[in-house]
Parts: structure tokens; C-alpha cells; sequence
């Protein structure tokens, strides 16, 4: 990377990243997260039964599949929720899309009349093995102010933290770009999140805790050898960006090593997620994309950012180490001043 | 290290990991007709998301739901054809209301009147803070008909029946309210020979405390006016010279019993009673809420039904994530042997030492909860313990090839890994400490992981694996021409 690419690195890197947050920020704003049903307002078609369902499994899967096919003519099920307690079984269908009172009401009575005509067993049906009922619900989510708020002013906290240890231990520009860099891995992804519209319940604002703790540890990989690299000798004689990118484009593989990792988890636990339970495809697509965003800032916008701070305060430190000459030009000054004057009454005279 | 000392230490070592190992990862099973064996995973509390969890719906008097009513009608229908019944027809005593029935009563020119929505309204801002107040690792609290309030909890002990008990006095007592009243009266409508009202004026906070074998106690905490309040009241209880029972009264609802036997001249009183930690902190959590009166509600809850839940994310997914993460633990390990030989080996007993490490922690610390954000912070610190090693390995690769002994590389290898090692479990130390000690829900809990996890990661690192290696290290080290052991090989040079 050349002095030029360096600046033309963090300016392409900082647009690419403030549209992607300004987009982000605007499909929230307008559209919010795609939560899923666990933190979002549903309608639920509930069947009740008399614990029939928690005794037999044949019977409770073919009544899930039967109400399921039954209400999927009309409505897509996101989910289904079993709970129960003694002779209190249920089985909750929760709706996609909200669905109106009189159309809910409409589909219980005809899910109900199906279920009486579905035969299960030696003179039974579906509806008489379990003395089934169906019921149908409308739930507003109550959201967790305080999670947000407390979580907010921990990760405000953390970026505090990290700025005084880096600027203590290493650098005021490294505290700076950890800082940064932090911020923008945290947002980046919040933004990515929104964008994707992956379906997500509470544990999202995990993803973005898990992205900023990612974003400390790839700083202080980046910064612990730039730190290491510029006592060496040879690296003095360098100018302050070039050694900054050197020393970013060596650290490089052990990045590689701990993003690949953790990649390679996510992957594997979202491919299972895709078989096991869509929430865990959905968490771990989140955590992959925290771990790209962490690595890409790693690779391109904290090296560029760095190289231009150190850059800039290398320069400072040169020109007040400059020996300027000023005082002697003063003095220099005052004694001809002081020449003039003495030479002034003897002309006069 | 001598060779002996290292063979004993080797085996030592091999048989304590291997035997911390079966019992952490073991699938349960019998060990008699009654007793069976549990390994470390299987005792981990899990959240909601992958484990069980609770839900009640807490119905207000006078609202019933769509089961309730339909017994309702089948019992005046039986009784009009036996004609031996004098109930009267639900039908002319409720309304029926999106999916739930509202008594006649409540009800105002075909609408839920606006006395009751405005009570129904305060009492579910005083619900919602109360489940909040409970810092869980995932809850949920939603309105769900417009009137009445479903809250879905995670289970809070492995054991079944302990869980349940739990969950029960939790929704229990959330569902109380009225005004707190210290006094020896056995029940709240009669007067007591002495009382205090447990007002803001007289109470600070309530807290818990662990109480050591008598379990977890709720702390109550008194202002100074309170204080006295509370050794005026005890001083007459116990003025007769006998110990007498104190009762802590919510609305009509004995929420605490204590016995006093003398007087006390106390900032805080400590009351015990068998509490584990959650149901103390339910209670101390419930008094928070109602001694400023503003989460004190008029409305009365039907005695709450509660149901369990299968996970979230699905009935096997935290096994399943576990096997995934075992096996790609295995992997690493497989790439570190075959990378760096020797110390792949000292690398696979460091990782084994911090896998078991952690969980020994998640499953023995009461106060930690696994849910998917834990997992993801243990994924995150094993890949970062991982690469302290490859990190310090790779210096100790570089300083041999400069020309030290194996002994010297291994010794300036890890002083050069030292000082980011350090640096960089400092920070994240700190970093999930904050997050632990300020934010709250899923990300406290993922904080807590994630601390404990890096905290185990530092020692293995900085300490243990470098033993180990040390300790392999005093096996055969030559073997023609090659450090045999780190699979390092020396350019030989010919002597003139």
C-alpha cells in the first residue's frame, strides 16, 4: 500500500462502511430489525387438548401435522410452540402475518370442525381422542427497555475502557483507532443486520456484543505487533505509513487464523441450524457476518486509519523537533534594533 | 525437567484430564435401579433459547378464557337437563373479547369499562417491571387479548420439579399485590397488636444475601425512620417476654414469615425460610417494586396456571451445537499436532485443561445460564486461546531457526508472545467484566461466560501449556539430526 493508496484505502473504506450505516439506520428506522416472533406482536391459533398429546406422540404429531396443513391453506405458520402441564396440553401456531379478529375467529371454528371429522384410531378422531378445543390469541410484545439501555451503556463502558488501555499501554493513535475501529465493527454489523432482514429474537444485541469484543482482540493482534515491529531497527529508517502497513500486512495471518476459526464455526452451526431449528441458522449467520465486518476492519480501515494518525503526529514531532533558528533571528534582531538606536542621537548631533 | 519426573507427570496429568473428561462429557446414565450418573454438561442451567422454559397467562378476576368458558356452558348445560343446577348461563355473564370471555361486570356499553382498563393497565406496567427487575438471561412479558398478561420465563433449575417449583412461586408472587404491612396479625384483614407500613418512608430496598446451609435470605433494608419504626414494633411483639410471628403482608398475601424473639435495633434485617436464590430474589424484587407505590396495583389475578415450554430454538439444538464445537475442537487440535508436532501436544493438553476448565465453571456456578450468546462467547475465547498458542509457537519456530538451543527458543519464544498475551487477555478481561457488571439480560449472562472463559484462557496460556510443553520437552529430544519432539530440523554444517 503507497502513501496514496493508503489515504484513497481509508476514505473508500469509511464510505463503503457509512452508507451501509446510513442504510442500516434508515431500514430501521423505517422498517426496524426483523424480529421474530419471540420480541415481535403475533396471532396464534392455539389447540388444546387433555394432556392426550404428552402421553402419545403419535397422536401430538399427527394433530401438529394436521392442524399444520389445515391452517397453512389459508395462513403461513412461523412457528409452532408446544407447552404443557398435566392434563393441559397446547399446541400454539403462531401466524406470519397478523391476521384480523374476525379471521382468526373464523379459522379456530373451521380448524375445530376439521379436527372433529380427521379419524384417528378405532372410532376416534383427531378432535375426540384429546377432547380437543381450539382458541386463538392476539400478543403484543412488551419491549425490554432496560435491556437496551443497560447493554448501551455497557458497550459505551468497553469503548471507554479499550480507549484508556491502548492509549495507556500502547498509543494515544492506537487507543484512537481501536476505539474506532470498535465502534464501527459494532454498527457496521448492527447496520448489516438490518439489512439482511435475517429473522432475530433478543440474543441479536449478543451478536453485536460478540462483534465488539472480536474488534478489541483484532486491535490489540494489530497494535501489539506494530508495537513490537517499530523497536526494531530496520524499521526505523522506514517512513511512519509504510511501517504501519508493513507491520499490518504481517500480522495479517494471524487474523486469517483466528477470523477463519471462528468462521468455520459459524458456518457449520448455521448449516445445522438449518436442519436442527432455524434460530440457530439465523443467530449464527448474524455472528458470521460480525465476523467478517471484524475482519475486514482489521485488514483495511484500522491499518489506514493508523497509518494516516501516526503519520500526522510523527510530522508534529518533527516540527517541533526542528530547531528553528528563532531565537538567534531574535537576537540577531534586537541587536541591530539596538545599533540603529546608539547610531540615531550621533547623526542628529 | 528430569525424564522420571516428566513420565510420572505425563501420567499423572493424562489420568486427572481423562477422568475430568468423562465426567464432564459422559452421556447420563444408571448407575443403579435409582442412581444415575449426570455428567458436567448435562447440569448446565440453559436459557430459554436452548433449553426449557415457563409461561403463565395471568387472567384479572372477571375475565376467563376461551376453556374455562366452554366448562362453563357444558356445566349450566348439564345442570338444565338434569335440571338439578341453579348455575347461571355464561353466556348472559360474559362478553366474549378477541380470545378470552370478560364478565358483564367489567364491562361498559359493550366495551371493557374504563375503570378496569385503567387498572388493568397499571397493573401490567407493574408486572412487566417486576420480570424485568428479575434480570433473566431471556424472558418475555406480552399482553395478549388486550387483557390479560402472558409471561414466558426460562427454567431456572435442572431439576424438573425444582424448576417447576420455581417458575410456580415466581408467577405466584408476581401476581400479588396491595400495600406491604409488617404486623403479628395471621391474616391481613385483622389488626395486629403492632404493625408498620412498608412504604418507602420506612423501607430503602430489599436485597438477598446468601445465608450459607439455611440457603439464600431476602435483606430488608431500613431508612433510619424506618429502623426505628421497625424496634418500636419488635420492642412491643416481644414486650410480653414470648417470641411472637412477624408477617410481611402484600395487599391480602403473607409474603414473609419470621419469628421475633427480642427486640431489633438494625439498618437491615435478614429473614430466611428455605429461599433459593431465585425465589429470594423474586421476593426482594416484588417489595423493590411495591415500597414506592408505584408499582402497587388495585387489580386481582386469578391464581396463575403455568405450562412448560420446549427450547426456542428447538428440542436437541444445544447438543447438537456442542457435538459441532467438540468436533471442530478436534479439528484444531488435529491441525496444531500436524503443524507443530511436540507442541500440538502441549497445545492439546493446554486446550483440554481450558475446555474443561470452562466446564467446570458453566455447569458448577450457580449464577451462570448458557444460552446462544454463551456459546458464542466460548467459541470466541477458545479461538482466541487457540491463537495465543499458535502466536507464541510460531516465535519459538522463529527463534530456533536463528540458531538457539530448543530450550532457549521455547524460552525467548514465549518472553516475545508475552507482553501481547498479556495485553490482550487484560483487555478482554476487563471488556466482559464491564459488560457483566453494567448490562443486564442475555448479554449478562454472555459476559459472565465470557469472563470466566478468558480468565481460563490466561492461566492455560501463560502458565499451563508452557509447563506442559516443558514437561514434554524432557522426553527424547534427538533423533538423527531432528529435534524429534518439535519436529524442528538443524541445517548441518560440514567442519572443516
Amino acid at each position: 500500500m503507497t502513501k496514496f493508496s493508503a489515504k484513497k484505502c481509508l476514505l473508500l473504506c469509511l464510505i463503503v462502511s457509512l452508507v451501509l450505516i446510513v442504510a442500516g439506520a434508515f431500514v430501521f428506522g423505517f422498517a426496524g430489525m426483523n424480529l421474530d416472533s419471540t420480541m415481535k406482536d403475533y396471532t396464534s391459533v392455539e389447540v388444546t387438548d387433555n394432556g392426550y398429546m404428552a402421553n402419545d406422540a403419535n397422536y401430538r404429531t399427527a394433530l401438529e401435522d394436521f392442524c399444520l396443513e389445515e391452517i397453512e391453506k389459508e395462513y403461513a405458520v412461523e412457528k409452532v410452540l408446544y407447552s404443557g402441564f398435566q392434563l393441559d396440553t397446547h399446541l400454539e401456531f403462531i401466524l406470519s402475518d397478523i391476521a384480523s379478529d374476525a379471521e382468526l375467529a373464523a379459522l379456530a371454528d373451521k380448524l375445530e370442525e376439521a379436527l372433529a371429522g380427521e379419524a384417528f384410531g378405532e372410532g376416534l378422531t383427531l378432535g375426540t381422542a384429546g377432547d380437543v378445543s381450539v382458541g386463538w390469541h392476539v400478543a403484543v410484545y412488551a419491549p425490554h427497555y432496560e435491556y437496551v439501555w443497560r447493554t448501551a451503556i455497557g458497550f459505551a463502558a468497553v469503548l471507554v475502557l479499550l480507549f484508556a488501555y491502548v492509549a495507556i499501554r500502547f498509543k494515544v493513535g492506537m487507543g484512537v483507532t481501536a476505539l474506532v475501529a470498535a465502534l464501527h465493527d459494532t454498527l457496521l454489523t448492527f447496520a448489516l443486520l438490518c439489512l439482511v432482514r435475517i429473522p432475530m429474537g433478543a440474543s441479536f444485541i449478543c451478536i453485536l456484543a460478540f462483534a465488539m469484543l472480536l474488534s478489541v482482540f483484532f486491535s490489540l493482534k494489530l497494535f501489539g505487533k506494530m508495537r513490537k515491529d517499530f523497536r526494531m531497527e530496520e524499521r526505523k529508517e522506514l517512513a511512519s505509513e509504510e511501517s504501519v502497513l508493513l507491520s499490518a500486512s504481517e500480522g495479517r495471518k494471524g487474523i486469517f487464523f483466528t477470523a477463519i476459526a471462528l468462521a468455520a464455526v459459524s458456518v457449520v452451526l448455521a448449516v445445522v441450524g438449518l436442519i436442527a431449528g432455524f434460530d440457530l441458522f439465523a443467530f449464527m449467520a448474524g455472528a458470521l457476518v460480525a465476523v467478517i465486518v471484524c475482519t475486514y476492519s482489521a485488514l483495511l480501515l484500522s491499518p489506514s486509519l493508523y497509518a494516516l494518525i501516526k503519520k500526522k503526529s510523527d510530522e508534529d514531532r518533527a516540527k517541533k523537533a526542528k530547531y528553528n533558528y528563532a531565537s538567534e533571528k531574535a537576537n540577531k534582531k534586537n541587536a541591530k534594533e539596538e545599533g540603529t538606536r546608539a547610531e540615531e542621537p550621533a547623526g542628529n548631533a | 525437567m528430569g525424564k522420571k519426573r516428566s513420565v510420572a507427570l505425563i501420567v499423572l496429568i493424562t489420568i486427572v484430564l481423562a477422568g475430568v473428561l468423562f465426567m464432564s462429557i459422559t452421556p447420563t446414565f444408571y448407575v443403579s435401579e435409582v442412581k444415575k450418573f449426570n455428567s458436567l454438561l448435562s447440569i448446565v442451567d440453559l436459557g430459554r433459547d436452548l433449553g426449557d422454559g415457563y409461561y403463565t397467562v395471568y387472567y384479572p378476576e372477571g375475565v376467563i378464557s376461551d376453556d374455562e368458558y366452554e366448562d362453563l356452558k357444558a356445566e349450566y348445560e348439564y345442570g338444565q337437563e338434569e335440571g338439578t343446577s341453579d348455575l347461571s348461563d355464561p353466556a348472559g355473564d360474559y362478553t366474549a373479547y378477541r380470545g378470552i370471555y370478560i364478565s358483564n361486570d367489567l364491562m361498559e356499553d359493550g366495551k371493557p369499562g374504563e375503570a378496569f382498563r385503567n387498572n388493568f393497565a397499571e397493573a401490567y406496567k407493574a408486572v412487566k417491571a417486576r420480570y424485568e427487575g428479575m434480570g433473566f438471561s431471556d424472558y418475555t412479558v406480552r399482553l395478549q387479548d388486550d387483557y390479560t398478561i402472558r409471561a414466558e420465563i426460562p427454567a431456572l433449575d435442572n431439576d424438573e420439579y425444582d424448576a417447576e417449583a420455581i417458575a410456580q412461586n415466581i408467577f405466584t408472587l408476581f401476581s400479588y399485590s396491595g400495600e406491604l404491612l409488617f404486623t403479628d396479625a395471621s391474616d391481613a384483614s385483622s389488626a395486629g397488636t403492632a404493625e408498620m407500613e412498608g412504604s418507602a418512608d420506612n423501607i430503602r430496598s430489599a436485597t438477598t444475601e446468601n445465608a450459607g446451609e439455611q440457603g439464600y435470605a431476602v435483606a430488608i433494608n431500613f431508612t433510619s425512620a424506618g429502623q426505628e419504626a421497625f424496634r418500636e414494633l419488635t420492642s412491643s411483639l416481644t414486650s410480653s417476654g414470648s417470641s411472637t410471628t412477624l408477617n410481611i403482608f402484600l395487599g391480602e398475601n403473607v409474603l414473609l414469615s419470621a419469628s421475633v424473639s427480642g427486640t431489633m435495633d438494625q439498618s437491615s434485617v435478614y429473614i430466611t425460610g428455605g429461599y433459593t436464590a431465585e425465589s429470594a430474589k423474586a421476593v426482594a424484587t416484588l417489595i423493590n417494586s411495591v415500597i414506592d407505590g408505584e408499582g402497587a396495583f388495585e387489580l386481582s389475578f386469578a391464581a396463575p396456571e403455568y405450562f412448560a415450554m420446549e427450547p426456542s430454538m428447538g428440542v436437541h439444538t444445544a447438543l447438537i451445537a456442542a457435538v459441532c464445537i467438540g468436533v471442530l475442537a478436534l479439528a484444531s487440535l488435529v491441525y496444531f499436532l500436524v503443524r507443530f508436532k511436540g507442541m500440538g501436544l502441549a497445545h492439546l493438553y493446554g486446550f483440554l485443561t481450558y475446555a474443561l476448565a470452562v466446564i467446570l465453571c458453566i455447569s458448577l456456578i450457580p449464577a451462570v445460564q448458557l444460552t446462544i450468546g454463551g456459546l458464542c462467547a466460548i467459541v470466541l475465547a477458545s479461538a482466541f486461546m487457540c491463537y495465543c498458542n499458535y502466536y507464541a509457537f510460531n516465535n519459538i519456530k522463529k527463534e530456533f531457526s536463528t540458531g538457539k538451543t530448543l530450550t532457549a527458543s521455547v524460552k525467548s519464544g514465549y518472553k516475545n508472545s508475552l507482553a501481547f498475551t498479556i495485553d490482550a487477555h487484560a483487555i478482554l478481561l476487563i471488556a466482559g467484566l464491564a459488560l457483566y457488571l453494567i448490562a443486564t439480560g442475555g448479554v449478562k449472562f454472555m459476559a459472565l461466560i465470557f469472563t470466566l472463559a478468558v480468565a481460563a484462557s490466561a492461566v492455560c496460556t501463560l502458565l499451563l501449556t508452557r509447563f506442559y510443553l516443558y514437561m514434554f520437552m524432557a522426553q527424547p529430544k534427538n533423533e538423527r539430526g531432528r529435534i524429534a519432539f518439535v519436529g524442528f530440523k538443524r541445517e548441518e554444517t560440514e567442519d572443516d
